[in-house]
């Protein structure tokens, strides 16, 4: 259906804005100068409004998900005693173009989908959106050739400057209808003047100086033909590492979360702030390895993230054309037009889904996600001289309700959150287990808890093992480290009286730096006796000092000791969990054994943060560790450059 | 917190601003008072005491009697936090190394008979870490009070703080500021260490390097930048001279 379009002077325009600004419902922003450029700010009277800017500074994204933001306030003496942060007030927003509008419209697709960010959503309902046409082209934008220049819905209501003196307002939604017939009078648009508006959309491509030589339908084809090509290297070698292309894109969502505590040490804030993935440390973890460290990665996996990542994932280009990382990157290599017309002269190819997981992966927790729940330490055991075993209990009783595999957010407020395999198997019970190596500011604080004491509890999340797939099959467990954690929840399922029957016959092969390194000793000495079982360990090296009558070597040294003429190769389903550099070697003596790839399944470990697919940190290529994993089918994920290398 | 650390705070060559940032805290010094003991703070007090768990020194090192000083309490302190440009970086006072020492004294005392008197006695500046090994910085020229709390209740919770290792660019862009490379002027910024809030920039003038610079700066990336802007390459490394002199020796983390 036509969209009511109605006509206003200009004089009635400032009297509508002013009638705005003067009923305080709503917190008024619009589109100001700030020196040779634009932002949106704080309206206070109706003549700062500019219409005429071309482009703002940062993108309104800056009202649904701030630069810094508080998600709850704690208090350390009450642990528990956590206060989800209260929202803003309603806003109405003006002079929002088109590119700008369909920015936002995908980032719902992202933050409103089964795991629904609260405070994105409550900003996005408490909003009023009246955009502007766009009247003067930046310089740098490319929109026209983005076909995001014009948009059809969501706004509430979108000003068009049509002459001199007259504006159009386009009714977009119920309450812009309201919002206008309160405060102010247009006359119905005749024919003509609709015919105008439709003129100046039309026309306005050909304003664009910077034009796109490769079709945006293209350009995830072009990528992933070219995901080695020099010009990565070429390009990122100018690059100055500031992430500035990140921060000022509308398109761009990644976060970093951290904890503010006061200097009384009583109270604290969770704080969340804007991350960018060209930062050398977004994907650093505890240990000290940085997942993606060179720049020339980094710098790829922005444009992967927008031409292809997230395309194949949610159907649209994460890029609307505004041209502001181009204005933004001082050594200007940031621009996406710039980038994909030198692209165009590359090959291209069919196949565009190779960096990312077809499949639809179930979503571990729903609903509100970043609250945690309180539990309560039941045990805690040391369990060696690095490891530690939790016994949690969640305070409102409800068993935890996971597969193995999954993980959960463990939070001790004012230290932050970290994520843990959980490594005792599903239960109907609230009592579950974690194992905590004690790495950095988490994870030291946790092993200092004693019974009694409370953490925080998000999850489970990701995706755990489907147990009813394995039935029937022979299983083979290769752990390396705390891989043996989750791996744990996973074999006691298995060993458990009440399904071993479903199981075929089973091997463990388990590899430790340290003999001291080992964990659940006494566990393995139950798994040596379950029928049909072989169970084989080995240690990396052993000082004089230590006690070890078993095997010294790396694991890949055990597979000789797996006895072959008894190992049914196409009906074993292999499960490899440990630290990065061991998958390699690991898979390939699998495949030596002849165990075929959909057979093998792993678990990924990656910085994580929000463990929803939301703050980026986890991503491999295309997947999201947290979302579609930790755990995979090698066959699914074997494509993916950063998952292995 | 069963016991609280005790806190010293040291001074050597220095304005003492970074010292008055944390005086400045008014009323929240009583906050700070409650969470650690400090037991020696000659800006604020008189007493003072040899025994402390974490020591914050101010200050760059200039004479072999600081290096001794300094040593003295780095045997001391469980934990030294270098405080201040010119703790972490030799900072301002570090422009004094393009000269030899013999020169900037003959310059600044002529011929005032200060011979062999030790506390004219001068080498060339240092960092804090040029001289003892630092576990943590709080950087700055002056330091950011927020930054000072985030360290101090950190050290206090006994968690390692987290100090940004990107460029005040990105803070810069938080703040949305229009760049100053686009009104002609010259910013250290992309090369520069944030955690300060881009302070600079954000009132208008260029950052000057006070943070120390990080990882990618003085390479190639930044010739580009300069050729951008048709701005000389002879004068950002003269800008960098303010605060960074000589960088390559010392390197904060
Ligand atoms: C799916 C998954 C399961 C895990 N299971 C276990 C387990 O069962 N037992 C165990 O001891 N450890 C496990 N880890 C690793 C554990 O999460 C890290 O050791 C922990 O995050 C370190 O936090 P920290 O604050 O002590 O260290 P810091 O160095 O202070 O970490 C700072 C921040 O970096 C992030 N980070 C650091 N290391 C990692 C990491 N390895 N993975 C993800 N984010 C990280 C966290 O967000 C953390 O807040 C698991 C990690 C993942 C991703
Ligand atoms: S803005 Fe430019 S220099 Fe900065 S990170 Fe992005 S590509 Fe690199
Ligand atoms: S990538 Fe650049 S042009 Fe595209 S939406 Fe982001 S800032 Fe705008
Ligand atoms: S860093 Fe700056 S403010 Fe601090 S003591 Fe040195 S000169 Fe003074
Ligand atoms: S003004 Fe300086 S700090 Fe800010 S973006 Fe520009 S170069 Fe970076
Ligand atoms: S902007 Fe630069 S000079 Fe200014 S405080 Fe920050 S780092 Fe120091
Ligand atoms: S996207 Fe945030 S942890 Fe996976």
């Amino acid at each position: 259906m036509e969209k009511p379009v109605y006509i206003v002077s200009k004089k009635e325009l400032d009297s509508f804005v002013n009638k705005l600004i003067a009923d305080q419902t709503y917190e008024v922003v619009g589109v100001q100068a700030k020196g040779e450029r634009f932002w949106f700010a704080p309206l206070e009277n109706a003549t700062d409004l500019r219409l005429d800017h071309d482009v703002t500074i940062l993108p309104p994204k800056k009202y649904f998900l701030p630069q810094y933001e508080s998600l709850m306030t704690f208090s350390l003496e009450k642990p528990f005693d956590v206060t989800p942060a209260s929202n803003d007030k309603p806003r109405i927003i003006i002079g929002i173009h088109p590119y700008d509008i369909i920015a936002l419209q995908q980032s719902d697709l992202v933050y409103l989908d089964d795991q629904k960010d609260d405070f994105y959503k409550k900003r996005r309902d408490n909003t009023l959106i009246i955009g502007s046409d766009i009247e003067t082209v930046s310089d740098r934008s490319f929109a026209g050739s983005m076909n995001t220049h014009t948009v059809n819905d969501g706004f509430d209501l979108m000003l068009t400057h049509i002459s001199t003196e007259t504006y159009a307002v386009t009714i977009g939604s119920d309450k812009g209808k309201a919002l206008f017939e309160r405060y102010a009078k247009g006359t119905k648009a005749t024919s003509q003047e609709l015919k105008t508006i439709e003129k100046i959309r039309r026309e306005l491509p050909t304003k664009y100086t910077q034009k796109l030589r490769l079709d945006k339908k293209k350009w995830s084809s072009v990528l992933v033909a070219n995901y080695h090509h020099v010009i990565w290297e070429e390009k990122s070698s100018k690059c100055v590492e500031c992430s500035s292309c990140t921060m000022v894109c509308p398109t761009c969502y990644c976060y970093d979360v951290r904890e503010d505590v006061s200097l009384n040490l009583k109270d604290g804030k969770r704080i969340r702030t804007w991350d960018g993935c060209m930062l050398r440390d977004f994907t650093k973890v505890g240990s000290g390895e940085i997942f993606r460290e060179e720049i020339k990665a980094r710098y790829r996996h922005r444009f992967f993230r927008k031409g292809n990542y997230l395309p194949e994932r949610y159907g649209f280009i994460a890029c609307v054309g505004c041209g502001r990382c181009g204005i933004a990157c001082l050594p200007d290599i940031a621009d996406p037009c710039k980038l994909f017309n030198d692209l165009e002269k590359l090959p291209s190819e069919k196949e565009t889904s190779c960096f990312f997981i077809k499949e639809k992966t179930e979503v571990g927790e729903k609903g509100i996600i970043h609250i945690p729940r309180s539990a309560t330490i039941k045990k805690v055991a040391q369990c060696n001289e690095l490891d530690t075993l939790f016994e949690l209990e969640l305070d409102d009783k409800k068993p935890l309700g996971h597969k193995p595999g999954q993980f959960v957010e463990v939070s001790v407020m004012g230290y932050g959150e970290a994520p843990f395999g959980i490594s005792s198997p599903p239960s109907d019970k609230p009592v579950f287990e974690i194992m905590v190596r004690k790495i950095g500011n988490v994870t030291s604080k946790l092993v200092s808890l004693q019974p009694g004491d409370k953490v925080g509890i998000r999850g489970p999340l990701g995706n755990g093992f489907n147990m009813e797939l394995f039935e029937g099959k022979n299983m083979l467990f290769v752990s390396g480290g705390t891989g043996m954690v989750p791996m744990r929840s996973l074999i006691n399922y298995v060993t458990d009286p009440k399904h071993r029957k479903k199981y075929k016959d089973l091997i463990i092969l388990y590899g430790a730096k340290r003999p001291k390194e080992i964990v659940f000793m006494n566990d393995v000495e139950v798994w040596k006796k379950v029928d049909n079982m072989q169970c084989e360990l080995t240690v990396d090296r052993c000082e004089p000092n230590e006690c070890w009558g078993g095997c010294i070597g790396l694991i890949t040294t055990l597979f000789p000791k797996i006895r072959a003429d008894k190992l049914d190769a196409k009906n074993t389903i292999a499960v490899v969990i440990g630290p990065p550099v061991m998958y390699k070697f690991v898979i390939k003596c699998l495949q030596t054994l002849g165990i075929p790839d959909q057979n093998i399944w792993v678990s990924l470990e990656r910085r994580m943060k929000c463990g929803v697919g939301k703050c980026g940190h986890c991503q491999i290529n295309g997947i999201y560790t947290c979302k579609e994993g930790p755990v995979f089918n090698y066959n699914q994920i074997k494509r993916l450059p950063e998952a292995f290398e | 917190m069963s016991t609280k650390p005790r806190v010293a705070v040291f001074d050597f060559a220095d304005c003492e601003g970074c010292e008055l940032q944390i005086a400045n805290l008014e009323e929240e010094i009583l906050d700070l008072l409650e969470i650690v003991d400090i037991v020696s703070f000659r800006e604020v007090m008189k007493e003072h005491s040899d025994e402390y768990d974490i020591a914050i020194v101010e200050g760059s090192i200039m004479r072999p009697m600081d290096e001794k000083r300094l040593k003295y309490i780095r045997s001391k302190a469980k934990i030294l936090v270098a405080l201040g440009a010119c703790a972490t970086i030799g900072g301002v006072n570090k422009i004094r190394n393009q000269w030899m020492p013999e020169e900037v004294m003959k310059d600044v005392y002529g011929n005032a008979k200060v011979k062999g008197n030790e506390l004219f006695n001068v080498n060339k500046t240092k960092a804090v870490n040029e001289v003892v090994p630092v576990d943590y910085y709080i950087h700055g020229c002056p330091i950011d009070r927020d930054e000072f709390k985030h360290v101090i209740t950190a050290l206090a919770l006994g968690k390692k703080p987290e100090i940004p290792t990107y460029p005040v660019c990105v803070e810069c862009k938080k703040n949305e500021n229009v760049c100053l490379f686009e009104r002609g002027m010259y910013c250290l910024g992309p090369i520069t260490r944030a955690g300060c809030k881009a302070i600079c920039p954000t009132n208008g003038s260029p950052c000057e390097g006070c943070r120390g610079l990080v990882k990618k700066a003085e390479t190639e990336c930044v010739w580009e930048v300069l050729e951008r802007y048709n701005l000389s390459y002879e004068d950002i490394r003269r800008r960098c001279t303010m605060y960074n002199y000589g960088r390559a020796e010392c390197g904060a983390q």
